[in-house]
C-alpha cells in the first residue's frame, strides 16, 4: 500500500505537466478546429529562451515571465502560419503545416543553442520530503509544479466563465458566425486564444526542464502523451485535459513502478488506440468523431 | 487490386510502355554514374516507393498519415527475420530466396493496413494524425521490448545475399578502394546480435556512402537525447539514436562469403559494385510498385478514392463505400511502404528502431507535400528532394565554413520552412505548382494568338 | 430607416440579387417573400455583412453599412436572427443573450436584459439551462432576444418560422411586429411562408430568381392572384 501511494505522488508533477500540455493543444482545437502539433516545438523553444534568461538574470521568476511572453508571441506567429489552410477548409495542410513548423522550430533551436541537452538549474528543491519519518517521494519542486497547474487552471476557469472576453472566446469557438453577428471581433479573439496557448505551453517546458533536460527534440515524447490525453479527454474539453492528464501522470508512474518504465509509453498508446476504437469523440465531450 | 484486372488493355498497355522506358533509363544511367550517385539514386528510388502510398494516402483518400515509416518498419523486420531464420518456404519446401521475403514483407503490410486501416477508417483529421502518430512511436517501441526477436535497440543485421555473379559495372571501377577503413564501425555493434556470425571483420566499406546512413537521414531528428524525465526513461525509442551511429550499415556486405545464395558469388577484385546492385534493386521495385500504383491511381479505385475525400455523403449515395475506400488505401499504402521498407533494409543490410523512427514518418510526408501531394510524379520528385535537399544543402554550408550546429540542422530548417510555404502558398506542392505555371502559359500563348 | 439601392450579389458567375432596392421604414414589418432560391437569404447575409456585395448599397440613416465587417455592422445598429434558430446550444440561456451585447456598456446592457427577459418571460425561468435544452420556439425566442441585446434600430429576421408549429409562428410574428410599432423598430422579415408573413406586413416585396418583381402592402399582394401562383405558389 505505501509502494502505491508512492507511485501516486510520484505521478502527481508529471501529470500536471502533460495535463498543461494538453490544456494548450484543446485550447486552440477549440477554438480553430487544428491541433498544433507544434505545440511542444513552441514549448521546447520558449523553455531554451527561459534557460538563456535564467543564465543571464540569475533570477528563476524573470524567466518565467520570458517565457509567458515568448510563448504568445510564438503563438501569434504560429497561428498567421496554420490560418491560411484552415480558411481554405484545407484539414490535412493545417496538419502539415504545424509539423512544418515543429521541424523548423527544433531545427532552428539546435543553431541557436547547440550542444545537445542541456541541464536547467533547479529552481526549487527536488529532493523527497522527509516527513513522519521517512521520505516521501515528493518535492517542494512537484508541490510547485502542482500550484501553478492549479492557479492556471483556476485562472482559465475564471476567464471563460466569468468575463467578457472568455464568453466571447467560447462563442467564437462554438460558432464564429453567431459570435461575429453578435459583435465579437472573432479573429482578435482568436489570436487572444492562440497567444494563451503559447504561454501554457511555455509554462509546461519552463516546468519539465529542471526535472528533465532540454534539447531541440526533448519534449517529443511528452507531445505523444499531451496528444494522447487531449483525445481521450475529447478535444473540446478543459475539464477532460486536466482530469486525464493528471491520470496518465499516476498511470506512468505506476507502470513504470510495478513493471518497466520503457512500458509506459506502450501503455499510454494502447489506452490511446482504445479510446479511439470505442469511444473516438473522447470522454469529456459530445462531439462526434467518427464521420462513418 | 480487382480493378486493375478491368482495366481497358490500351491504358494497362501504355501504363506499362511508360513505367518500361523510364526503368530502362534509370537502369542504363545507374551504370554509367559513380557508386555514390547509385547510392543516391537506391535511396530516392526507396523514397519515391513509399511515397507513391503517401500520394494515395494523403493526397487521394485525404488521409494524413504520420505512420508510413512506422509500416516500412514492417517491411523491414519481416523481411529481415524471414530471410534470416527461413531457409526453405513454409510448406512448400521450396528453397528460400529473397523475393519470398519481399513478398512476404508485402503480406505483412498488407495485414497490418487492414488493421489501421479498419480503426482508422473511422476517424477525421486529427484523431487519424493522433493514431498514425501513435504507430510511428509504437511500432519502433514494440521493436525494442522484444529483444530477443527483434535485436532490441541494436537491431538486425543482414547479410544481404546477392546476386549470383555480381553486378558487373560498364564503366572503370569506382573508387570503393581508396577508402579501406577496416573495421571501424563493427567494433560497436555487437556482434552477437547479428544472427549470421559470418559477417567478416575486414569487410571494406563502401567508402562514399558514409553521407546518408541512417544517422544523418533528415529523420534523425527525431530521436530525442537520453537523459529527460519523459525520455529515456519511458520512452523506448528514445534511445535508439546512439544505436543508429553503431550500425555498421555503410559496411560494405561480404566480399567472399555469400552465405544464402550460396558459393563465391561475387566478382572478384570489386568488380562487384555494391551501390550499383542496390540502385537496380530499389529502382525495379519502385518501378513495380509505380506501375501498380499508376493503375490503381488513374482506374476506377482512383475515382472511388477521390470521391469519397471530396465529398463522403455523396460518395456513399451512389453506391461506394467510404470506409472502404478508406481501409483500401491503407492496404495499398501500407503494401508500398512495407516494400519500400523491406528494400531499405537491403541498402542499409539493417533494421532497427532507429532507422524506422517517427523522422522516417515525417521525411515521407515531408517528401510528398514538397513534391506534390496530388499525383505519383510528386512522390518521385519528393524522393528526389528527400535526398537531394540535404546534399545541397550541407554543401553550400561547407562552402560557407559555418559551424557544425547551423550546418547539422540546416536541411530540417529548410524542410520545415519549405513544407509551411508550400502549404501557404502552393498546396499542390512543386509538381502542382508546375503543372498550374504551365497550363497558365499555354493559357497566355493561345490568348496571344 | 433601412434603404437598400440597386443591390447585386455574384457566387461566381451566378448572380445571386440583380439591383435589388427596397426601403424598410421604422415602425413598421416588411416582408420580403419568394421561392427557394430567390436570394431572401443572400440579402440577408448581404446586410448583415457576412456576404460581400458586388455593387449597389445599403444604409441606415446616412451610414453605409455595405462592404463593412458583421461585427461593426453591429455596432451601427443593425441585428440579424440567421436562419434555423441560431442560438449557441453549448452556451447557457443567459449567456447567449449576454453574448449579444458584449461590445456595449454595461449599464445600457443590463437594461436592454431586463427588456428581453420582459418580453420572452420563458427565458428568464430557463436562464441558466444550455440552450440546447429549449424548445424549437424557445430557441427563436432566444435568438430574437440575442439579436436585440445589441438593442438595435433594423432587426433582420431569416426565415423565423421554419420548422415551428405554425401557432408558435404567429405567436412570434405578432410579437415581432408588436415590436416594431412599440419600439421604432424597422423590421425586415424574410420569409419562405408567404400567408403568414403577409398577416404581419405592412409591405411586401416579391423577389424571383434576385429580382424585385413587385412591391406592395400585404393585402394587395394577397389579391393578386396571377402573382401568388407565378411566385408564392399558393
Amino acid at each position: 500500500m505505501t509502494t502505491f501511494i508512492d507511485y501516486v505522488l510520484g505521478g502527481l508533477g508529471s501529470g500536471a505537466i502533460i495535463a498543461l500540455m494538453a490544456l494548450a493543444l484543446v485550447l486552440i482545437w477549440r477554438s480553430t478546429r487544428v491541433v498544433n502539433f507544434a505545440q511542444v516545438g513552441q514549448a521546447m523553444f520558449t523553455t531554451f529562451i527561459a534557460l538563456s534568461i535564467q543564465t543571464w538574470t540569475g533570477s528563476w521568476y524573470i524567466a518565467l515571465i520570458g517565457a509567458l511572453a515568448a510563448g504568445a508571441v510564438l503563438g501569434v506567429i504560429v497561428q498567421y502560419l496554420v490560418l491560411r489552410p484552415v480558411k481554405r477548409n484545407d484539414t490535412s495542410g493545417a496538419i502539415i503545416a504545424t509539423f512544418g513548423v515543429l521541424i523548423a522550430l527544433q531545427a532552428a533551436a539546435g543553431m541557436i543553442w547547440p550542444g545537445g541537452s542541456q541541464a536547467f538549474p533547479q529552481p526549487f528543491n527536488n529532493s523527497g520530503i522527509e516527513f513522519a519519518g521517512r521520505v516521501w517521494p515528493i518535492s517542494i519542486y512537484d508541490f510547485v509544479v502542482i500550484g501553478i497547474t492549479a492557479l492556471l487552471v483556476l485562472g482559465l476557469t475564471l476567464l471563460f466563465t466569468k468575463t467578457s472576453l472568455g464568453l466571447s472566446m467560447r462563442a467564437a469557438a462554438f460558432n464564429p458566425e453567431v459570435a461575429k453577428l453578435s459583435g465579437v471581433r472573432v479573429s482578435r479573439v482568436l489570436t487572444f486564444g492562440w497567444a494563451l496557448a503559447g504561454s501554457v505551453g511555455a509554462v509546461a517546458g519552463i516546468l519539465v526542464a529542471p526535472v528533465s533536460t532540454i534539447s531541440p527534440n526533448s519534449f517529443d515524447i511528452l507531445l505523444v502523451y499531451a496528444f494522447t490525453v487531449a483525445v481521450i479527454g475529447g478535444l473540446d474539453s478543459l475539464i477532460g485535459a486536466i482530469s486525464i492528464g493528471v491520470f496518465t501522470g499516476l498511470i506512468i508512474s505506476l507502470v513504470s513502478g510495478y513493471s518497466d518504465s520503457g512500458n509506459a509509453p506502450v501503455v499510454a498508446l494502447l489506452l490511446l488506440a482504445l479510446n479511439l476504437i470505442l469511444k473516438p469523440e473522447g470522454i469529456f465531450s459530445h462531439h462526434k468523431a467518427r464521420s462513418v | 487490386m480487382v480493378n486493375l484486372l478491368r482495366l481497358p488493355g490500351a491504358r494497362f498497355l501504355s501504363h506499362l510502355a511508360i513505367v518500361f522506358v523510364i526503368w530502362a533509363a534509370l537502369m542504363r544511367i545507374n551504370d554509367g554514374i559513380d557508386p555514390l550517385m547509385s547510392y543516391y539514386l537506391a535511396l530516392a528510388a526507396m523514397y519515391a516507393t513509399a511515397m507513391f502510398g503517401m500520394v494515395i494516402l494523403v493526397g487521394l483518400s485525404g488521409q494524413v498519415s504520420l505512420g508510413n515509416g512506422a509500416l516500412m518498419a514492417i517491411g523491414g523486420y519481416v523481411f529481415a527475420l524471414t530471410s534470416l531464420n527461413w531457409q526453405t518456404v513454409p510448406i512448400l519446401g521450396w528453397q528460400w530466396n529473397p523475393i519470398w521475403s519481399m513478398i512476404f514483407a508485402g503480406f505483412g503490410g498488407i495485414a497490418v493496413g487492414l488493421i489501421i486501416g479498419w480503426i482508422g477508417a473511422r476517424l477525421r483529421g486529427p484523431y487519424l494524425a493522433g493514431l498514425t502518430l501513435g504507430i510511428a512511436v509504437g511500432i519502433p517501441a514494440i521493436a525494442t521490448r522484444f529483444p530477443e526477436i527483434f535485436g532490441g535497440e541494436t537491431g538486425l543485421m543482414l547479410t544481404v545475399p546477392y546476386p549470383t555473379g555480381g553486378y558487373a559495372p560498364t564503366v572503370e571501377l569506382a573508387p570503393i578502394d581508396e577508402a579501406p577503413l577496416d573495421e571501424v564501425p563493427l567494433e560497436q555493434a555487437p556482434l552477437e546480435q547479428a544472427p549470421l556470425e559470418q559477417a567478416p571483420l575486414d569487410t571494406e566499406t563502401a567508402g562514399a556512402g558514409d553521407m546518408l546512413t541512417a544517422d544523418n537521414f533528415p529523420s534523425a531528428e527525431s530521436s530525442p537525447a537520453a537523459g529527460d524525465m519523459l525520455t529515456a526513461d519511458n520512452f523506448p525509442s528514445a534511445e535508439s539514436a546512439p544505436s543508429v551511429s553503431a550500425l555498421p550499415s555503410d559496411v560494405a556486405l561480404p566480399t567472399d562469403i555469400d552465405p544464402i545464395a550460396g558459393g563465391d558469388a561475387l566478382l572478384a577484385g570489386g568488380a562487384f559494385v555494391l551501390e550499383r546492385w542496390q540502385a537496380s534493386l530499389a529502382v525495379t521495385a519502385a518501378c513495380i510498385i509505380g506501375f501498380l500504383a499508376l493503375n490503381l491511381v488513374r482506374g476506377r479505385q482512383g475515382r472511388v478514392w477521390r470521391a469519397v475525400r471530396d465529398d463522403e455523403v455523396a460518395a456513399a449515395v451512389s453506391g461506394i463505400s467510404p470506409a472502404g475506400s478508406k481501409i483500401s488505401a491503407f492496404v495499398v499504402s501500407s503494401f508500398f511502404a512495407a516494400i519500400a521498407g523491406a528494400v531499405f533494409a537491403q541498402i542499409i543490410s539493417y533494421v532497427g528502431p532507429g532507422a524506422f523512427g517517427l523522422g522516417l514518418s515525417l521525411s515521407l510526408l515531408v517528401g510528398v507535400v514538397l513534391g506534390g501531394r496530388a499525383s505519383l510524379g510528386g512522390a518521385i520528385i519528393g524522393g528526389v528532394l528527400l535526398v537531394a535537399l540535404p546534399q545541397l544543402v550541407f554543401n553550400i554550408a561547407g562552402d560557407r565554413g559555418w559551424p557544425a550546429n547551423v550546418t547539422d540542422n540546416a536541411p530540417n530548417l529548410v524542410y520545415g520552412l519549405l513544407v509551411v510555404l508550400v502549404v501557404l502558398i502552393a498546396p499542390g506542392g512543386i509538381l502542382g505548382s508546375l503543372k498550374d505555371g504551365t497550363r497558365r502559359l499555354l493559357a497566355k500563348s493561345r490568348s496571344a494568338k | 430607416m433601412l434603404t437598400i439601392t440597386d443591390l447585386s450579389v455574384n457566387y461566381g458567375a451566378v448572380q445571386a440579387l440583380s439591383n435589388v432596392s427596397i426601403e424598410v421604414p421604422k415602425g413598421e414589418v416588411t416582408a420580403v417573400i419568394g421561392a427557394n432560391g430567390a436570394g431572401k437569404s443572400t440579402l440577408m447575409r448581404t446586410l448583415s455583412g457576412l456576404v460581400k456585395p458586388g455593387s449597389g448599397s445599403a444604409t441606415v440613416g446616412d451610414v453605409t453599412i455595405t462592404g463593412r465587417k458583421p461585427e461593426d455592422i453591429v455596432r451601427l445598429g443593425v441585428s440579424l436572427v440567421p436562419e434555423g434558430r441560431s442560438t449557441i446550444p453549448e452556451l447557457t440561456v443567459e449567456e447567449n443573450l449576454r453574448l449579444g451585447g458584449l461590445w456595449r456598456d454595461k449599464a445600457a446592457r443590463n437594461s436592454t436584459h431586463a427588456q428581453v427577459f420582459d418580453l420572452f418571460p420563458v427565458l428568464a425561468q430557463r436562464r441558466k439551462m444550455r440552450a440546447d435544452t429549449l424548445s424549437g420556439g424557445e430557441r427563436q425566442q432566444l435568438a430574437i432576444g440575442r439579436a436585440l441585446m445589441s438593442d438595435p434600430r433594423v432587426l433582420l429576421l431569416d426565415e423565423p418560422s421554419l420548422g415551428l408549429a405554425p401557432l408558435i409562428v404567429t405567436q412570434i410574428l405578432e410579437l415581432v411586429s408588436r415590436l416594431a410599432s412599440e419600439s421604432d423598430l424597422a423590421v425586415l422579415l424574410v420569409e419562405q411562408n408567404a400567408v403568414t408573413a403577409l398577416r404581419v406586413a405592412t409591405t411586401g416585396v416579391v423577389l424571383n430568381l434576385g429580382k424585385v418583381v413587385m412591391v406592395g402592402s400585404g393585402a394587395e399582394i394577397a389579391a393578386d392572384e396571377q402573382l401568388r401562383h407565378a411566385y408564392l405558389g399558393y
